[in-house]
């Protein structure tokens, strides 16, 4: 009988499907694999079979040895993007189903006067109204009636909706009208989809509730069927474990309730690099870690505090709202595809605009002919034509140059190096600053952290950024490109619940609370009961959600470990004028803190990933020294070239140079050194 | 024509990659101004509307960059400034950092308190950096400001001409002390006047570690550059447009007004890349709160070009050289003292920006937008249950946005000052904390201007009172008289109506400066809100789109059929 102690984490990506297996003897190893868009499943298998090929054996055999499997997909993001979700019917209470429609009379834009409005998810004719009412304070003021709502079944049931949207007003205090609604379509035979707003959110706004529970059913139709279809394959190539699927809040859910709950999937991809960086960031004891992840469109930044992703609590798209708990992600308008332009002022801009990968950057040879940081980076020698995503694609320097000259360099009559170098820093500047502003809107100070950076576009710049942040340490991890797919493995089964309260919380007691976060636990626990986790593997986080009474939205406040103070008021008022003053500088001790909702998060700890350590050894590179090339950095200088995979525990390397791998390139600043430590990770610094 | 502007290109005398690197980090040196405000402010409300913006200024007082928050800020702060540079000519070294708040002082409205300090090297001035913040309560007759029965200036609250706040370096806390005891929140005036203070500081900071990097020299020809590349902007802008005459009007609701209606007429005048904004025809200034200082016309013009040439990015004061803005002092858009100001950055400002838009269609009909519901607040005091005050302002239904060339126009976003800028309280928050209770809040059909482009729906909105005493209902806003014109053929969406409709008795309905109405218990306050106006001929929308109208109630069968001709097409 084989031993059943390998971890797999499967990433679909839009253009390659990452797999990371973790062995039980400590070794990690990694495919990509193109995906498969039509069916994204079959770039699942395809990767791991390419995976069971390389180690030599049976797909079977490389199943049969699985422990865990936790898997990450775009298909809920993809359907909201492409608005291709399921046709959705809404009920609701008399009165207000425009609710949606009605986008608490805010936009994102206000200077674009002329941007088309946002079609809501639920056409209007599609929104249903029933009597039924209940009050604020969760009295029923009007019972549901069950006539209408018969009727409104039927007329849903006859446009052949693919999910029904359920939210009432005050269904947070009583959701016994919103239960009604299930219990009434399950007893026509009826079986669409039903998102009911006080499950995926138990708290106060009735646009927050309907908004999450009309995504959820929007893109949950499409991704249960993508996940049966995917758990079908691999149960027929002999996969013996339940499957897990990334969140976007850091943490899996089991394969059933993450169809339910589609609205926590929207974001998880970038979280999985974020949960990637919560890992290194305890491994290689700098819990303080920026990580910033350059693609071919934008960059992602995230900021991880003592070992902890930041959160969010809201995600607010261009169209809708996602209120539930995400790790924050902070997009920046550089990548690798951004286009360089002189713009209306005459001045050089680089983005937001992107090339994407279709029609590309100009060296790519596709239809692109738009000079991209990718062009520019090419022109200055920094990437390579040859090396390029380890050769699988080649690279035109000639479409580069002639790109930057009409773009750029004719413009501002300059030469094509000096046009492509003027991109490349403005790049560099985009991102610093991006960094800068996500840092300080946290009340931070970047100086206090260490930079990662991972991502194909982001190692040329992270030497740069990092200095023009005074951040003493840049970490570039050797699995750069499959970390999403790494962070998978460093997760734990999360289920977040929330109870709303909304008063002061110096009327409340020690006994009231106590009360409402043991009620939490326990259906917390018996949800990872159901999830089959032992019950010694589950650890317990509780925070509030507080304001001052003069506020609208309230701050997160951690609850700390102590038993003993954990549900004393006072010790929780204390606790929110702390963190309100690590925020804003100051607080107001007089004033009486509301306490919104209380939150709790279960954690059912899953097997981790060990990243593996070689002893270290001589520190002179050459063993993976590739030879030298020309590079414009101001100037032309000659830089050693280093392969990344062949940079062995100890070896240190001398900027400027350049350390390229497969699906990343690397630039060592003049006068800075890289060294390896022992899990193969490229740390810069001052030497 | 084409929306898109052909590129100019920047003169060589500068590397352009300084130039490109520059403006990029100005502009994130205001963000990280407007970012510390956000970390800083003292009173909890300030951190969550974000009422400030941040600017750098050149040593002539043009905007080189900016971070706003509210758009009626951008434009106002340089006269502002300069007026204040101006009170210390000579007497300004390094570490000072002035404070204004008045009108007649560069200013717009008592609660706008601007923070100003200049940045030095070499001992002399080389740029300012400013934080405008709108503060909770300034004094005055009623909290908050805002007030209808102000006559004069000094009602609205405490003025603060130009001021050295800290001096060398030094805070003047006698100053301070002085300006906060003036507010009914002297606690919060202090603390969001300091963190005002922080905010200037941090970007006078990063502006030395910009030009410890590129030199004084670089960065003098970058914020050139840059200046010049606002003004070449506007000029392809206003060189795309007719040239010659055209005019605007607009109106406001002033009930001592002839007909009720004060006309706000606007002659522009483009030539050759110029334009001249002619306000010399507004009508005097009157002894109400709807006049606006020439610092929030200018701005009021300025959000006018921005939101004609959608550009938010590329336009910058070097735009406003291309602009010569022209106004009669004693007028409504340039009052002397002592003419009360406070509705000006939003009422006075709305009907500003929609005369300019109007003056705009004629310059560029592609560009016309068609007019935005205006301002209609009321505020409801009451007490509840228990005894306990409160106060309930309606931010709820806000009304529809005008149509344009290629898209209708948005339900629920409210007046061309700030279009959607603030959230609305949820109604589960409304009905949660106070005595209220809302039976209806939907779009409204038949509201949305008809045009080709149809304006956006307006709501209707049933408030119950259901207190135990009688409530008193405040209003203060626009747009029950004056509904949201139509352009190119479109037409206007009808006004606000808002009507109080007692348990036993006949409706009453609502004027726009109406005070002190009773409302009994058990009373419902109705709200029809204004619709956008539409653009173009309404019998050339689109069949397919009248149909989804009539199928999803935004349009009634008959109107479609009447104002649409769904149906009678030959």
């Amino acid at each position: 009988m084989l031993a059943r102690d390998m971890l797999i984490g499967v990433d679909v990506g839009g253009t390659f499907t990452d797999l990371v297996l973790a062995d039980g003897s400590g070794g990690v190893s990694f495919v990509k694999s193109p995906s498969t868009p039509d069916d994204p499943s079959r770039g699942v298998v395809n990767a791991l079979v390419q995976m069971a090929a390389e180690r030599g054996e049976s797909l079977e055999r490389l199943l049969g040895q699985t422990r865990v499997f936790i898997h990450g997909t775009t298909v809920a993001t993809n359907v909201l993007v492409q608005r291709n979700g399921a046709r959705l019917g809404l009920i609701t209470t008399r009165g207000f189903r425009d609710v949606l429609e009605l986008r608490e009379g805010a936009r994102s834009n206000r200077y674009d006067l002329r941007a088309p409005a946002p079609d809501p998810l639920i056409p209007r004719p599609l929104r249903l109204e029933v009597t039924e009412r209940v009050a604020a304070d969760g009295t029923v003021l009007a019972p549901l009636d069950e006539a209408e709502l018969g009727e409104a079944i039927a007329t849903l049931r006859a446009a052949e909706v693919d999910a029904v949207v359920v939210s009432f007003l005050h269904a947070h205090k009583r959701p016994d009208h919103e239960a009604a609604v299930r219990a009434a379509i399950e007893g026509t035979g009826w079986r669409p989809f039903v998102s009911l707003g006080h499950e995926v959110l138990e708290r106060e706004g009735e646009y927050d509730r309907l908004s999450t529970a009309a995504v959820n059913a929007y893109v949950g139709p499409a991704l249960q069927d993508y996940l049966k279809r995917l758990v079908g394959q691999l149960k027929a190539a002999g996969i013996g474990v339940p499957l897990f699927v990334m969140q976007s809040n850091g943490g899996v859910l089991p394969i059933e309730e993450a169809g339910r709950r589609a609205y926590g999937a929207v974001t998880s991809g970038p979280a999985g690099g974020a949960m990637a960086g919560a890992l290194f960031a305890r491994t290689l004891g700098l819990p303080n870690l920026v990580t910033y992840d350059t693609g071919g469109t934008s960059t992602d930044v995230c900021v991880i505090k003592d070992g902890v992703p930041i959160e969010r609590n809201r995600t607010d798209l261009a169209d809708f709202r996602i209120t539930a708990p995400a790790i924050e992600i902070n997009p920046i308008g550089i990548g690798g595809g951004s286009v360089a332009r002189i713009d209306a002022s005459g001045i050089l801009a680089v983005g937001p605009q992107s090339a994407g990968a279709v029609p590309g950057p100009a060296c790519f040879g596709k239809s692109g002919t738009r000079a991209t940081l990718t062009d520019a980076n090419l022109v200055l020698g920094l990437i390579s034509a040859e090396t390029f995503l380890g050769g699988r694609m080649s690279l035109s320097v000639e479409a580069a140059r002639s790109a930057v000259q009409a773009d750029v360099a004719g413009p501002l009559g300059v030469s094509v190096e000096e046009a492509a170098w003027a991109v490349h820093i403005l790049a560099t500047a985009g991102i610093t600053e991006g960094i800068r502003l996500a840092t300080i809107r946290q009340g931070l100070d970047p100086r206090d952290f260490a930079l990662m950076s991972f991502g194909g576009a982001g190692g040329l710049h992270a030497d740069a950024v990092a200095q023009d942040l005074q951040i003493p340490t840049v970490v570039v991890p050797r699995m750069a490109s499959v970390l999403s797919a790494l962070g998978f493995l460093a997760a734990d089964i999360r289920q977040d619940l929330q109870r709303f309260v909304s008063r002061p919380i110096r009327s409340m007691t020690a006994a009231e609370l106590a009360i409402l976060f043991d009620a939490l636990e326990e259906e917390g626990r018996a949800r990872l009961r159901a999830s089959g986790v032992a019950t010694d593997g589950i650890r317990v986080e509780r925070s509030l959600e507080c304001r001052y009474g003069r506020q609208v939205h309230g701050i997160p406040v951690r609850v700390g470990d102590s038993l003993d103070d954990q549900f004393d008021p006072a010790a929780l008022e204390r606790a929110f004028t702390e963190t309100y003053r690590a925020l804003y500088q100051h607080a107001h001790e007089g004033e009486a803190g509301i306490l919104d909702v209380c939150r709790l998060s279960v954690y059912g700890a899953l097997p981790k990933i060990d990243l593996p350590t070689q002893p270290a050894g001589p520190s002179d590179p050459a063993p993976a020294w590739r030879g030298r090339r020309s590079a414009y950095l101001g100037g032309f200088r000659e830089l050693d070239v280093y392969w990344f995979d062949d940079l062995r525990h100890g070896m240190r390397i001398s900027g400027p140079a350049i350390v390229e791998s497969a699906s990343t390139t690397i630039l060592v600043g003049p006068g800075r050194v890289a060294a390896v430590d022992g899990i193969g990770n490229l740390l810069l610094n001052n030497g | 024509m084409s929306l898109s502007n052909s590129p100019a290109v920047a003169p060589l005398t500068l590397a352009p990659l300084t130039l490109a690197v520059v403006r990029h980090r100005m502009k994130a040196v205001t963000e990280e101004m407007v970012e510390t405000m956000t970390r800083t402010c003292f009173s909890p409300i300030l951190n969550q509307s974000q009422d400030f913006s941040a600017v750098i200024l050149d040593s002539s007082f043009q905007t080189v960059s900016q971070a706003e928050r509210v758009p009626i800020h951008m434009g106002a702060m340089p006269r502002a400034v300069r007026m204040m540079a101006k009170a210390f000519d000579g007497d300004l070294a390094d570490g000072d950092v002035l404070m204004a708040n008045d009108p007649y002082w560069g200013g717009s409205h008592l609660p706008d308190v601007t923070l100003a300090m200049p940045f030095f090297t070499d001992g002399e001035i080389r740029l300012w950096v400013a934080l405008r913040a709108h503060q909770g309560d300034i004094g005055g007759l009623s909290a908050g400001g805002y007030s209808a029965a102000a006559r004069e200036i000094w009602h609205e609250g405490l003025r603060i001409p130009p001021l050295k706040l800290v001096a060398g370096g030094t805070l003047r806390d006698d100053l301070l002390r002085l300006v906060a005891e003036n507010s009914r929140k002297p606690d919060d005036l202090r603390g969001d006047l300091l963190a005002q203070l922080s905010a200037v500081r941090i970007g006078a900071t990063r502006l030395a570690e910009l030009f410890a990097r590129y030199g004084r020299g670089e960065i003098a020809g970058a914020v050139e550059a840059i200046l010049d590349g606002g003004e070449a902007v506007m000029r392809t802008l206003l060189a795309g447009c007719r040239a010659g005459v055209h005019r605007g009007l607009s109106h406001m609701e002033f009930a001592d007004a002839p007909g009720g209606l004060l006309p706000i007429p606007v002659s522009l005048t483009i030539d050759g890349g110029r334009a001249v904004v002619d306000l010399t025809g507004c009508p005097d200034q009157v002894r109400a709160f709807i006049n606006s200082p020439y610092a929030n016309s200018c701005a009021a013009v300025m959000v006018a070009f921005l939101y004609f040439s959608g550009d938010e990015e590329g336009l910058n004061g070097g735009s406003a050289r291309a602009l010569d803005i022209r106004t009669r002092p004693g007028s409504l858009v340039d009052p002397v003292m002592p003419a009360p100001v406070g509705a000006c950055t939003s009422s006075t400002a709305c009907a500003l920006i929609e005369a300019v838009l109007n003056a705009l269609e004629g310059a560029d009909p592609d560009r016309a937008i068609g007019s935005f519901a205006r301002r209609f607040r009321f505020a409801l005091a009451g007490a509840t249950d228990d005894g306990t005050p409160f106060i309930w302002h309606h931010f709820l239904n806000k009304g529809g946005t005008g149509g344009n060339r290629d898209h209708d126009g948005w339900p629920n976003i409210g007046g061309l000052h700030n279009p959607g800028g603030t959230a609305a309280p949820s109604v589960e928050r409304t009905e949660a904390s106070h005595p209220l209770f809302v039976e209806e809040y939907a779009l409204l059909p038949d509201s949305g201007g008809a045009g080709e482009r149809r304006g956006g729906l307006g709501g209707r909105l049933v408030l119950r009172y259901d207190g135990r005493e009688p409530a008193v209902l405040n209003a203060s806003g626009e747009g029950v008289l004056v509904p949201p014109t139509g352009t190119q053929g479109g037409e206007a969406g009808p006004g606000h109506r808002y009507a109080l409709l007692p348990p036993d008795g006949a409706a009453r309905p609502i004027a726009v400066h109406d005070s002190g109405v009773r409302v009994e218990p058990g009373a419902r306050i109705l709200c029809l809100s204004a619709g956008g106006g539409g653009f173009g001929d309404p019998r050339r929308r689109p069949r397919a789109l009248v149909e989804r109208d009539v199928a999803y109630g935004y349009v009634s069968a008959e109107a479609a059929r009447d104002v649409y001709g769904l149906g009678t097409d030959a």
